[in-house]
């Protein structure tokens, strides 16, 4: 499909075509071929994608409870041999999967879709989705402290990626596949298709285009509506009774958002500092590693603690119907942000979604509940305090602000705490980027050696904008409608070398000092100047705009006019080349070209 | 190594709609069929776990009958019945940390079928454990207007009986009464209802209203001896004791080991000859019994005061020779107004009135028992408040006093 469909299609029949009635088939699919252009088709394509996503993710599903239910039995207990012995086994199967048989599915699903996206035109190898499949499947339902989110993100975008390179579809396209696949896989893994979305825009795409947007919602949709179907509509968790009554509450879900904020720092500089010592050492040492991680997580668990094993939601659900006490859930918090480094940094696939929600759910209940003791007043329960602090940890860990508070909303199907959870989300988000300045996603490529384009740079980046380079309007500006001559006399005391002028009935032009002497002494002087000026117009520009736009002129022009959005005649400065390298130069610091 | 497909695909673009239509079946029928076997397996799982549940839950190990139902849950999240059960078990292992939990299961049922009775009989015992009036009342009322699978009618009346209990229990006696009335009506002709019904009503002190039902009862059952016991103590406690002695005889004639009624029977029977004011006795019957009241009272009185160390005499001299003009018709008006004890006021107003005793058998005093007998009365009172609840013809006294009050409030 590398030429778009459209380009194949027949064109509308001629008068002396048979009516449709009586097309023959080849005629209909001829006929048909029109319908399908490249945007069209690839918008039905998203559909599909999301089908397939949809129905690898709930195999995925099965997979892991499968797996679970087999190795762990139905629901772990504290003090039996298997909850150290199996993650520890299932560590080594899954090292040695990982180094011979799919060397490719270390790492984090999101970087590798946005890899997919930046550097490698779309591709991500088919393998990746069976390798995540099988190795996250054996990890996560042998109780390794990870979430099935991103390994199914993976899966769905390295379905779609496969499905376009098969297709042929136009590089453009293809590249935009695993964005789409990776909605379709973390919209079926969380039930969650808004979040997914605006997860892939802010955090994969970073744009937001109709074209983009229509692909990833159609995908993302069609997937969730698929693992509805064979999973049923139940929420994650069974949503307790939220209530947010008091305005100076929210100095307390500021607290949380604070504590969630140091708690994702110190998770993340966790991952941080010991993924790469992990990773460089002797290669031998990576056979043991998932296996050490699973010992430590069955060894937290034998000890007391089988809330940490696998995703966790069953124990998110508790907290939220205040089956602990603030002291279990604040150990539970810090056990899983150990839990899930070890298994994570390890090079265990599984994603950190569903750990850093419950990470998030257990710093949300500990710190309501111990607010309560202080402050009895305080009417939150602790089941809305487990809600928020979820999307407080996914707002300070993963930085993806939007995506948190609606992801909290989307999950609870609760708009009244939509306030506390912006303000936690907020104060967790501000925190976090205080004391970390790299994002967990950004610094996990660093250190796989790839440059991807950082996001939240790019949000957070001061944009040169026109009016930063801007000169003040000249004070000489000639008029189109006078005379040659009378422009003559005009510049003639005035040291610039170049003017504007200012057409009739609008637009702008351009004359230097020499031209129009020349003009003078070729006779022309009782002819007015528009007249004898070419009739092109000079582009103008807007204070507004992003001043790389104004790059596209200073080359051709000595002068560019900044003009009023309101009225284009009104004059409000000048660009020249020099103002504008000068303004480079000096806010970024980079080489400017020699002017010629 | 590196995998690839062989790009069998035509470009065309109907096609390979076709194509993925077709893929997309193909897929969804076998990932169907996964799903199926799947969640058959799942579910005998879960039924294993929970019937072991249910036996746990049974045996009153009500932990361990959580982690099964907890765990059958797992295998089967969606399943009614285990989240039911679940939130049972969670609810009846008194542990007040597990009723958020319990709650939160049943709300969640709720929230699927708003008029399953058993969801909100569940939720209702919820709210009973928490103490919530108005929760508990909303919840009982679901569950009697809502949806039962089975015996709707004697549900509906256990459920309601239930929730009479509960305001009983937290005193809402005005609430409970109202129950009462609608239980009354909609209740079965079997003995046994009315039976309940009537203990309830007792329990709410509408003892009208109890001995109506066990009235119900013995018009079916005649020789019922906890009816006719019932009906003997609600008559006997509405003050009816004429009506007391007949059923409370007919429940000692059935059932002799009945000491309780017995010892009821044995008040009225005392009660009934004692009281000066029935209406079917002679004057001359009327005024011995007013004497006898009227000596009964000072030795109640004395006894009291030897009780509780107040020396009636000393009062008494003082206070005779203030009182020796008052005449007996200003007995019950406080004119005794020495610093002494309630007791020795009252020994007072008894020796002013004592000489009254001689003119009871005169004619136009038609004021003059009540006036004794107000002077026996307060005595009663008096000393069943300062030495406690009295026996025999003391407490046959009070009671007449009481009843006497009742009527004419």
């Amino acid at each position: 499909m590398s030429n778009s469909a459209s380009t194949n299609a027949s064109p509308v029949p001629s008068p002396q075509t048979p009516s449709p009635r009586f097309q023959t088939p080849r005629r209909l699919f001829s006929s048909l071929e029109g319908v399908f252009h490249e945007e069209v088709f690839f918008l039905i394509l998203s559909v599909f994608i999301g089908i397939f996503s949809g129905l690898a993710v709930v195999c995925f599903r099965l997979a892991i409870d499968w797996m679970h239910l087999a190795l762990l039995g139905p629901l772990p207990q504290a003090h039996s041999w298997r909850l150290f012995a199996v993650p520890s086994l299932a560590g080594l199967v899954v090292a040695v999967l990982v180094l011979h048989v799919f060397p490719g599915i270390r790492g984090s699903g999101v970087n590798q879709t946005k890899a997919a996206l930046y550097i490698f035109n779309g591709f991500i190898p088919f393998r990746t989705a069976v390798g995540k499949f099988l190795c996250a499947g054996i990890a996560i339902g042998s109780g390794q402290s990870l979430g099935p989110e991103d390994p199914s993100l993976q899966i769905g975008a390295s379905i779609a990626s496969a499905l376009g390179r098969q297709l042929e579809i136009s590089r453009e396209k293809l590249r935009l596949m695993a964005p789409v696949g990776a909605a379709a896989g973390l919209a079926a893994a969380f039930n969650a298709p808004i979040s997914a979305v605006l997860f892939v825009i802010e955090e994969v795409i970073g744009r937001w285009s109709a074209g983009i947007l229509g692909s990833v919602v159609l995908s993302a949709v069609s997937s969730v509506v698929i693992v509805r179907w064979f999973l049923g509509s139940e929420p994650l968790f069974r949503i307790p009774v939220t209530t947010f009554k008091r305005p100076t509450e929210l100095l307390a879900y500021a607290v949380l958002g604070i504590v969630g904020g140091l708690a994702s720092v110190a998770f993340a500089k966790s991952i941080g500092y010991l993924r790469p010592r992990l990773k460089a050492l002797p290669r031998w040492t990576q056979y043991f590693q998932p296996a050490f991680a699973g010992l430590l997580v069955g060894l937290i668990a034998f000890l007391g603690a089988p809330q940490v094993m696998g995703a966790g939601y069953d124990s998110m659900d508790q907290a939220m119907h205040g089956q602990f006490a603030w002291k279990v859930l604040a150990i539970l918090a810090v056990l899983k942000i150990i839990a899930t480094t070890f298994s994570f940094v390890s090079g265990t696939p599984g994603g950190m979604f569903a750990p850093t929600l419950f990470i998030g759910a257990m710093l949300g209940g500990a710190v309501g509940d111990l607010e309560r003791i202080f402050f009895p007043h305080l009417t939150g329960s602790t089941g809305t305090y487990v809600l928020v602090g979820m999307g407080v940890l996914f707002a300070g860990f993963l930085r993806v602000p939007m995506t948190s508070v609606f992801m909290v909303l989307e999950v609870s199907g609760n708009y009244e705490i939509i306030v506390p959870v912006i303000v936690a989300n907020t104060f967790s988000y501000l925190v976090s980027r205080g004391l970390q300045t790299v994002p967990i996603f950004d610094l996990l490529t660093r250190q796989d050696g790839l440059i991807l384009p950082s996001l939240e740079e790019d949000r957070e980046e001061v944009i040169l904008r026109v009016e930063d380079a801007m000169l003040p309007a000249p004070a000489t500006i000639l008029n189109a409608q006078d005379y040659v001559d009378a422009n003559a006399r005009r510049i003639q005391d005035s040291a610039d070398s170049t003017f504007l002028v200012r057409m009739h009935p609008t637009g702008w032009n351009v004359i230097n000092r020499d031209q129009l002497q020349r003009l003078f002494q070729e006779g022309k002087g009782e002819l007015t100047l528009g007249s004898v000026l070419r009739a092109q117009s000079l582009p103008s520009l807007y204070p507004d705009l992003p001043l790389d736009s104004a790059l596209r002129y200073v080359n051709d022009y000595p002068l560019v006019p900044v003009v009023n959005r309101a009225n284009s005649r009104q004059l409000e400065g000048v660009i020249s080349r020099d103002s504008v390298f000068k303004k480079y130069g000096s806010g970024r610091a980079i080489e400017v070209p020699s002017s010629t | 190594m590196s995998w690839s497909f062989p790009k069998l695909v035509p470009r065309s673009a109907p096609v390979i709609l076709l194509l993925l239509t077709l893929a997309a079946v193909i897929g969804f029928a076998a990932v169907g069929h996964l799903v199926a076997r799947f969640t058959a397996n799942q579910q005998a799982r879960g039924r294993k776990l929970y019937a072991q549940g249910l036996a746990d839950a049974n045996a009153g190990r009500y932990d361990d009958s959580i982690d099964a139902f907890h765990a059958a849950l797992t295998c089967d999240p969606t399943n009614s019945q285990y989240q039911l059960s679940l939130a049972r078990a969670l609810r009846d292992s008194n542990d007040p940390r597990r009723l958020d939990e319990a709650e939160s299961y049943l709300i969640t049922l709720w929230q699927r079928a708003p008029q399953d009775a058993a969801v909100n009989l569940a939720l209702a015992r919820v709210a009973a454990h928490r103490g919530s009036i108005e929760d508990a009342t909303r919840y009982y009322h679901n569950a009697m207007y809502g949806v039962w699978n089975s015996d709707p009618d004697a549900n509906r009346s256990k459920a309601r009986i239930e929730l009479i209990q509960f305001l009983l229990k937290k005193n809402a006696t005005a609430q409970a009464e109202s129950e009462l009335m609608a239980l009354a009506t909609a209740l079965p002709s079997a003995p046994a209802a009315h039976l309940q019904a009537a203990q309830l009503f007792a329990q709410a002190q509408d003892y009208a209203g109890a001995l109506a039902q066990y009235q119900d009862v013995l018009r079916v059952e005649p020789s019922n001896s906890s009816a006719l016991a019932g009906a003997g103590q609600a008559a006997y406690s509405a003050g009816n004791y004429a009506t007391a002695q007949r059923y409370l005889q007919a429940a000692v004639n059935t059932n002799h080991e009945d000491a309780h009624s017995r010892q009821i029977l044995e008040s009225a029977d005392l009660i009934l000859r004692t009281n000066p004011f029935h209406s079917h006795i002679s004057d001359a019957e009327r005024n011995r019994r007013i004497t006898t009241a009227f000596a009964q009272a000072e030795d109640r009185l004395t006894a009291c005061a030897q009780q509780t160390g107040v020396d009636l005499n000393a009062s008494t001299a003082t206070t005779t020779t203030k009182t020796s003009a008052v005449k007996i018709t200003s007995a019950t008006s406080p004119v005794i107004t020495s610093s002494s004890s309630p007791l020795s006021s009252l020994q007072s107003r008894w020796t002013a009135a004592k000489p009254d005793l001689a003119r009871l058998r005169s004619p136009g005093e038609t004021d003059l028992p009540d006036a004794l007998m107000d002077v026996v009365f307060q005595i009663e009172q008096q000393t069943d408040n300062t030495c406690g609840p009295p026996q025999g013809l003391d407490l046959a006294l009070l009671l007449i006093s009481q009843k006497r009050e009742a009527a004419s409030q």
